[in-house]
């Protein structure tokens, strides 16, 4: 018993790959076929979850409690931005998806650093701002994506949709940055213990900041795409994805209190989320009992995966 | 007053052994306790002192021997059975609710635990509060009605004694230091408590390093000296130096030492005048290649001088303001292992790189080779007891812990290496492996500093600054550093910087008062409303506006009793959309079932609270999670909007009441019912300490588990109130349709005074802010405002009551200092 809580808790992602079988057999259950189809599109939709869900990963692991509740308004900005820059030039609408991703970002950072105020209020606080910013946007931008972007975003190669694999390429990358540079360690020393940390040498305000701006990073980047991908911008764009991302990060074995993540678990995370509503969209059932199982189902796997590393701290 | 002969030991420790390890703690203490005797127990640091008194309040148990109450040995001796044997002591770091009132802490251990009080108890509590400080501390002036926090280090030291004092069957009563932060006068106060206590047959162990209060107060003093009796005097007739002489000080010991002195390595840290943070115009020099100790009692300002030289590491070469002046890289090796040392996520390989990463980096990643054969270097070096490398830091005993916390230090290639007191807690063998690894440093041509708590480990220094009370009272030079000189040189006296208290202006207290931010804010919001709208004022403005805030008040009180709590509902936007669907559909159908199911709502946040609490999830996941539970629940029973709002609840609301408007009087009712229940109820001193400091409410007598499920079910029937409310403004139900609650409500508590971190209610300020809210909204649309800005201001206005608080506390903070 003791052996499987230990392979378990070295292995965060072992219960999202548990819940995405279960999910998968109960799809095939419930369409009666059994579909190579439904993983390829699960994979292609739960890019945005997943972006966001990594981007959240790094914010928490910064510890101190902090959490970020601005992604969505940053990804909902971003999406507009992208959409109307692009109107000139591609690359240069992503770039500055990503910059004011990373912009917006920064102004939280900067107020949870040097105010002192709790990261969660902060972004509370900010989330407002962008959302007006949004709206002023919304009326002088264009929210109808770049054609071009567009079919690129729908290739396929390999019969792996373009989203995922960027999405594929920015999470190895990140589990490079988090797992083998100085950085990343630094990150999760802070994570862990910010007074010790700060005793070890490491520059701690550099360093929560530095989270928030990959953050920002990352949801600039779910923007840029969710708006080609969904057909252009819309004001609530990114509230669809704030539950299953925050999820995703959780159980994906990020410690809610700091200092541990798992790229991979994230990942699979948000493709589980994913597997949830389709599962639920395929079972034909009620809105209402597609929430409450997925409701029921959330907290049972955060009971199971997250209190775990809750009590070790 | 001291024992007679014959009489009888109320309570003895006999050949007491204490082994932690192979450190030897205690070894055969023997200490009998009189009744009415006043003990005062005396000794250098690492005596053991502490230790003892943690066998007498049953926090350790003893390795060897016995203890007898009366003659007869007690077995399984616990803190259970301490308090019934009468024995209570005051705690160097205090154990009080600091965010609660002087005489609520007293109340918490003496109220009754039912639920009806007879009315006037918070008087009563008062008064004899008041009345227990003035026995015992005359003319102390602290107002029982002010918050721990408010009070000055010595008056919270008061209140902590006095608590104490409090308990029941009084036989023993152990005083930690009790002095270290009190004025004379109440020293002197204390001493005559004492001695009143001693009178009526209390027994006093008095643990003090300052020799002439021991000697003023004490009947008889024992000496511990290395984890034993070291002998014991009367205290009438015994002089300072004698006592000096009996801790190992005083007489000119020789010890046999090589040290060649070094005086003319470059200078790599230099002090002068350095008068902040409580030190006294300290004044050093730390040459490379020396080992410069520094010693003296705990307490005396080494912590924060050591804090204040590696925080100037970040102006390498130049000199700060307060003075310290330092030359190259500092690395930081903290003897608190647990708080400031150790990253417990991590094994030992990590734990010893993180202070220098870029050693082991290749271009741009770090190179796992590397990595692992700098650790391993390390490892075999400092012959760690573990399985490898790659062990889990937990998973080794504090020495070893310790090794990798000095490696990370060493391999951090750092030239000034500060060490906070790293032998703690560490046996003697690992100790030896400490010592010849700083004797290895020095030869490197580093700078060491190190602090110790322990006199003779200051022995291997080749130079030593002792400090008394935040200033250098000797500089010790090689053969000069013996323990005795050490001795004689903490209890030196030295000449006491005044403190000054502070009165606050009346406008600074203003200020600071919780309140002030959302009354100014509503009224500078409705000024501006009614200068735009004068009909705002009118019966039926009023009534319109007040009416259509009450959902917002109600969600926002219930958030305050999560946050009071510490924690925080991120899913009470959709849990006011179930109550809406289950008031709109079926409470208007069936009342019965309706008022079941809101009663099974409010009981299902009581049980969210058992779970955050048993198996210790963080609350915010929890909630995000059950937002889904609450949602799907309302799209089952209401799949579209629809429904309708009881007729008698719409009825209610719109009762006609004169002069005053009838919402106005229900948002005040609420807010006057929530502030009852915290600031005036006897629950309400436990609901909102388990906010500030919860192993207190549990100390004293009450269960944590509850206190949380009551938060949170109160929380669970404001947002009942908050759904019925918001029910009746819309007509119907509609599940989806309250999800803003959440962020408005987080806003709201926070505006109205409340902390993000706990322990802080003010529902008055929530009502007043919620209104304050709701009025922004409407001020921006009469001013023709696109009604998009409105969230832009609602966040700026967060961000700005905020800013606001911080600027105020840290001149706060400052003006403590």
């Amino acid at each position: 018993m003791s052996k499987i809580k230990e392979i378990t808790q070295k292995n965060a992602f072992i219960w999202p790959v548990l819940g995405c079988i279960i999910l998968y057999i109960a799809i095939t259950a419930v369409t009666g076929s059994f579909s190579i189809a439904v993983l390829s599109s699960c994979a292609k939709l739960c890019v945005f979850a997943m972006l966001l869900a990594l981007g959240q990963m790094i914010v928490v692991t910064s510890g101190d409690g902090a959490i970020d509740l601005s992604q969505r308004y940053i990804l909902t900005l971003t999406a507009y931005i992208s959409c109307t820059v692009m109107e000139t030039n591609i690359v240069l609408g992503l770039i500055a998806a990503i910059l004011v991703g990373v912009i917006c970002a920064l102004i939280s950072s900067l107020i949870n650093v040097y105010l002192r105020v709790p990261a969660m209020i902060t972004t509370l606080a900010t989330g407002y701002l962008f959302y007006t910013v949004i709206l002023l946007v919304s009326g002088k931008g264009s929210s109808i994506p770049a054609p071009k972007f567009v079919s690129f975003v729908n290739t396929n190669i390999f019969g792996l949709n373009m989203m995922t694999l960027v999405c594929i390429i920015v999470a190895i990358v990140l589990w490079f940055v988090l797992y083998r540079t100085k950085y990343g360690h630094q990150l999760h020393a802070v994570g862990q213990k910010r007074e010790a940390a700060r005793l070890a040498g490491i520059n701690v305000k550099k360093t929560v900041i530095v989270a928030f701006l990959m953050n920002g990073a990352l949801c600039g980047l779910a923007g840029a795409l969710c708006g080609a991908y969904c057909g252009g911008a819309n004001q609530d764009l990114g509230t669809t994805y704030f539950l299953p991302s925050v999820a995703a990060a959780f159980v994906g074995g990020t410690n809610a209190a700091g200092g541990k993540s798992s790229v991979v678990g994230v990942s699979i995370g948000a493709l589980m989320m994913t597997f949830m509503s389709t599962f639920l969209n395929a079972a034909k059932l009620d809105v209402g009992i597609q929430r409450l199982i997925q409701g029921a189902f959330l907290v049972f796997l955060l009971v199971v995966a997250v209190s775990d590393a809750g009590k070790k701290k | 007053m001291e024992h007679k002969e014959n009489q009888q030991p109320y309570l003895q420790l006999k050949a007491i052994d204490k082994f932690f390890g192979i450190t030897k703690a205690l070894q055969g203490v023997n200490l009998d306790v009189y009744a009415g005797e006043v003990i005062g127990l005396i000794g250098p640091n690492g005596a053991g002192k502490s230790t003892m008194m943690k066998i007498l309040t049953g926090v350790l148990q003893p390795t060897n021997g016995t203890l007898t109450v009366e003659g007869k040995e007690v077995e399984h001796y616990s803190t259970r059975l301490a308090k019934e044997t009468g024995i209570a002591c005051a705690y160097q770091d205090l154990s009080l609710c600091t965010n609660l009132s002087v005489y609520e802490n007293f109340a918490l251990l003496n109220v009754g635990h039912g639920l009806v009080e007879k009315p006037g108890w918070r008087k009563d509590a008062k008064k004899h509060a008041k009345e227990l400080l003035e026995k015992y501390f005359p003319g102390n002036g602290i107002d029982v009605g002010k918050t721990v926090d408010k009070l000055s280090l010595a008056d919270q030291q008061i209140v902590e004694i006095c608590k104490t004092l409090m308990t029941d069957n009084l036989k023993i009563l152990i005083l930690d230091e009790p002095t270290s932060a009190l004025s004379s006068d109440k020293a002197n106060q204390l001493h005559k408590v004492v001695k009143e206590l001693s009178d009526k047959g209390v027994a006093v162990i008095y643990i003090s390093h300052k020799l002439d209060e021991i000697g003023k107060v004490a009947d008889r003093i024992v000496v511990l000296r290395n984890g034993q009796t070291h002998g014991e005097v009367r205290a009438a007739g015994v002089s300072q130096d004698q006592l000096v002489e009996m801790m190992g000080g005083g007489k000119k010991e020789k010890a046999l030492k090589g040290t060649e002195k070094k005086t003319d390595g470059e200078v790599m840290v230099e002090i002068k005048n350095l008068s902040a943070n409580g030190l006294n115009n300290v004044n050093m020099t730390i040459r490379k290649g020396e080992i410069l100790g520094i010693s003296g009692l705990a307490g005396s300002g080494q912590q924060e001088l050591l804090q204040l030289i590696y925080s100037a590491r970040k102006h390498i070469g130049t000199m700060n303001k307060n003075g310290i002046q330092v030359n190259s890289s500092i690395a930081y090796v903290s003897g608190d292992r647990t708080k400031e040392g150790v990253f417990p996520l991590w094994d030992i390989r990590n734990n010893i790189l993180v202070a220098n990463f870029d050693r082991v980096k290749g271009k741009l990643l770090l190179d796992k080779k590397k990595c692992d054969e700098s650790a391993q270097h390390w490892y075999d070096k400092l012959k760690f007891r573990a399985e490898g490398i790659g062990s889990n830091i937990m998973s080794l005993s504090g020495g070893n812990q310790q090794k990798a916390l000095i490696a990370r230090g060493i391999a951090s290639e750092a030239d000034i290496i500060i060490l906070n007191d790293p032998t703690a807690g560490v046996d003697i063998g690992t100790k030896q492996d400490i010592y010849a690894l700083l004797e290895e440093i020095k030869q490197m041509g580093k700078a060491v500093i190190l602090y110790s708590t322990e006199d003779a480990e200051i022995e291997i220094c080749d130079r030593a600054y002792i400090m008394h009370d935040g200033a250098v009272t000797a500089e010790l030079i090689g053969d000069d550093i013996t323990v005795s000189n050490i001795v004689t040189a903490s209890f030196k006296t030295v000449e006491k910087k005044k403190k000054e208290e502070e009165k606050k202006s009346f406008l600074a207290q203003a200020f600071s008062s919780r309140l002030m931010l959302p009354i100014l804010t509503l009224i500078v919001i409705f000024a501006a409303n009614v200068m735009n709208n004068p009909n705002m004022l009118s019966y039926i403005g009023l009534r319109m506006k007040i009416s259509s805030t009450l959902p917002l008040i109600f969600a926002a009180l219930g958030q305050m009793f999560i946050i009071l709590s510490g924690d925080c509902d991120m899913g009470n936007g959709y849990s006011i959309g179930l109550v809406n669907v289950l008031v709109g559909i079926i409470l208007t159908g069936n009342p019965l079932v309706g008022v079941v199911s809101l009663i099974i709502f409010i009981a299902a946040y009581m049980g969210m609270a058992a779970l955050i609490h048993l198996r210790s999830i963080p609350a915010i996941v929890v909630t995000l999670g059950a937002q889904f539970v609450w949602y799907g629940i309302a799209l089952i029973i209401c799949p579209t909007p629809g429904g309708s709002c009881p007729e008698w609840l719409s009825n209610f609301l719109r009762i006609e009441t004169p002069v005053i408007p009838f919402p106005i009087i229900i948002a005040a009712v609420a807010g006057i019912f929530c502030w009852y229940l915290l600031a005036r109820s006897r629950y309400g001193m436990v609901m909102r300490g388990i906010g500030n400091n919860p192993s207190s409410i549990e100390r004293s007598g009450w269960s944590y588990l509850l206190a949380k499920a009551v938060n949170y079910g109160m929380a669970g029937l404001m947002i009942v109130f908050a759904g019925m409310a918001y029910t009746s403004t819309c007509n119907g139900a509609d599940a989806n349709s309250s999800v803003n609650f959440c962020m408005m409500s987080i806003a709201t508590v926070i505006l109205g005074g409340c902390e993000m971190a706990g322990g802080v209610g003010e529902p008055i300020g929530v009502v007043v802010a919620a209104i304050a809210m709701n009025l922004i909204n409407s001020l921006l649309t009469a001013l023709k405002i696109d009604s998009n800005y409105q969230t832009a201001i609602i966040g700026l206005i967060l961000i700005a009551v905020l800013a606001f608080k911080f600027v105020i506390h840290r001149k706060e903070a400052a003006g403590n200092e």
